[in-house]
């Protein structure tokens, strides 16, 4: 309990500023896909995908649109937007309203529309927690419109890398009403994202039935790029129109932009470390490190323009040490030594020049007025 | 006799060779410290790093002097703190937690939630501190994940928000947000295929 306090203080009281994360990507992509009672077809697609995240925790609004341009010459296009407001934590309670919509068109023969708002209440620990959940809305098909009730209940769990859930959700739409069970996971290590969901649609009535399963796989290729692969088979979602199937897609995503809305004025100032991230420059230094078995470690100072790269630290008594120039990269410099786990000090000096601390460290003043470089060995 | 004491512990530090390095005057002055430190139990080699840091830099003898009786002081008091099992690299990382800022009292908070040792998690709060997190918005974060958060969890959220103030992000701003990630995952997983951070894959037609 104290501890999701804080998490609640830090919610809440951390925060104060109208900033915001945005992250923006375009996924295009093709795929093989057979809807059920069609013949499979192939197509491509372009999806651009929009999220905002309040910067406390506090709520999030996300949109995406697909343009699918199948085999056929047909096309399909959708758009679909959700969000949410969420409650500060109290206790191990968290409140959560929101609202989504969305529509979908396909070679101007059927179009679908949907609108529904919910609200869940989640039982939250630090790595446990499951929620109850209910949905009232309207879905439509041409000019037709039904009511949408969905209430669900779930749990999830997590860890370091990975993530579960499992939901039980019946839905109500017109006078068609099915159950879905359902369990996700996702697993990341490093570059790679693993997820994957199955689930069995039950006491359906007009919904289907049967068991479906999608996986998918990202390998992040930088900070703007990743690849993804899925496949699987999904039920039919009645609300959003969506109609079974099973695919197997590949695509490219881009762009996983953050964009930062100014406020700097109501946090305490970093520009040093806003520096210490930045590209190296003809009369900077940026410092990588790489841990290897037991102790020892490489370290890479990227020096542009540099005759001499030295470093300095605790861990080599403080004497200079000359840095090799990398065989393989331009700019590059390295050693490779035994370093202990923990908190470490470290300078750069370049050329002879003054005693620097390297990007890709923390700055933090030194005891003679000069600054230093702090890095964490795991 | 207690000057001839006094005088024999100096030169048992002094003879620590790395210290040849500092000139006469400064080399006793620190040789003292780090004999005083010794006596009263606190870990040495933390304090010969910041004399010899002031070598390195060639600062002057009086400053190398006055860094090392802080570091000193300092050491001191984050045992208190962590109490006189904390191990040196703990010590050490709990200086530099109060330095950025830490109270403490958060020092104490972390040793009763966490089993040591806390090395990693002091590191991780020093360094959220310098890097611009808000020390009382830092100190939350840790202790939130301290109770059962491994060593390598913390890293690896010290690096989220890293990457995230790299990116722009205000720094508390970012300790926040990876504070809540996990959290904030499970909020429409059950409703969103579209939201990226759904469970349920995206790529698909």
């Amino acid at each position: 309990m104290r501890t999701l306090a804080l998490i609640g203080l830090v919610c809440g009281v951390s925060v104060q500023a109208l900033c915001a994360q945005v992250t923006a990507n375009v996924e295009a992509g093709i795929t093989d896909v057979q809807y059920d009672g069609f013949l499979a077809s192939g197509a491509a697609s372009i999806s651009p995908t929009m999220r905002w995240q309040h910067p406390g925790g506090r709520g999030f609004f996300s949109a995406r649109g697909t343009y699918l341009q199948f085999q056929s010459g047909r096309r399909s296009i959708d758009g679909s937007a959700n969000g949410s407001w969420i409650t500060p934590l109290a206790r191990h309670w968290r409140g959560e309203l929101g609202a989504a919509a969305g529509a979908s068109d396909y070679a101007n023969i059927a179009s679908f529309s949907h609108g529904q708002v919910d609200a869940r209440l989640h039982l939250m620990d630090e790595d446990r927690g499951g929620w109850i959940a209910a949905t009232m809305g309207r879905s439509s098909f041409g000019g037709g419109a039904r009511p949408v009730t969905v209430v669900a209940v779930g749990m999830w769990l997590l860890g370091t890398d990975k993530t579960m859930f499992v939901s039980l959700d019946r839905s109500f739409i017109g006078d068609t009403a099915y159950t879905d069970l359902r369990s996700s996971a996702r697993w990341r290590r490093d570059r790679i994202v693993l997820e994957g969901v199955v689930g069995a649609r039950v006491w359906s009535s007009g919904g289907g039935r049967g068991v479906f399963g999608e996986g998918s796989a990202t390998l992040t290729l930088g900070r703007q790029a990743a690849l993804v692969v899925s496949a699987g088979r999904y039920a039919t979602d009645v609300v959003s129109g969506s109609l079974a199937g099973r695919y197997v897609t590949a695509a490219v995503r881009l762009g996983r932009i953050t964009v930062r809305t100014p406020a700097t004025a109501v946090l305490s100032g970093n520009s040093r470390a806003s520096e210490s991230h930045s590209s190296p420059s003809a009369t900077d230094a940026r410092l990588e490190i790489e841990t290897r078995r037991d102790d020892d470690v490489r370290l890479t100072v990227y020096a542009p323009g540099a005759t001499v790269v030295e470093i300095s630290g605790d861990f080599t008594d403080w004497r200079p040490v000359a840095l090799s120039r990398s065989p393989t990269t331009a700019d590059a410099w390295v050693a490779s030594l035994r370093i202990p786990r923990g908190i470490h000090r470290i300078n750069v000096r370049r050329d002879g020049g003054p005693w620097m601390a390297p990007g890709g460290t923390t700055r933090s003043a030194d005891d003679y007025d000069g600054e230093v470089g702090v890095f964490i060995l795991p | 006799m207690i000057l001839a004491a006094l005088l024999l512990m100096t030169q048992v530090a002094a003879q620590d060779p790395r210290l040849e390095r500092l000139d006469p005057d400064t080399r006793t002055a620190v040789a003292a410290v780090v004999d005083s430190a010794h006596g009263a139990g606190l870990p040495v080699e933390p304090i010969i790093q910041r004399a010899l840091e002031g070598a390195t830099k060639g600062a002057p003898g009086a400053r190398i002097v006055a860094a090392v009786r802080r570091l000193a002081v300092d050491l001191g008091t984050a045992r208190v703190a962590l109490g006189t099992s904390a191990s040196a690299p703990e010590l050490e990382a709990a200086v530099a937690a109060l330095r950025a800022g830490a109270a403490l009292e958060v020092l104490a908070h972390l040793r009763d939630l966490r089993r040591p040792p806390l090395t990693m998690a002091l590191s991780v709060l020093a360094d959220l501190v310098a890097s611009g997190v808000p020390a009382d918005s830092a100190a939350a974060a840790v202790l939130a994940l301290a109770p059962k958060a491994r060593d390598a969890d913390l890293v690896e959220f010290r690096r989220a928000v890293e990457r995230d103030i790299a990116l722009g992000a205000p720094p508390g701003a970012a300790t926040s947000v990876r504070l809540n990630a996990g959290a904030l995952d499970v909020y429409g997983a059950n409703s969103a295929a579209n939201n990226p951070n759904s469970p349920r894959p995206r790529s698909r037609p």
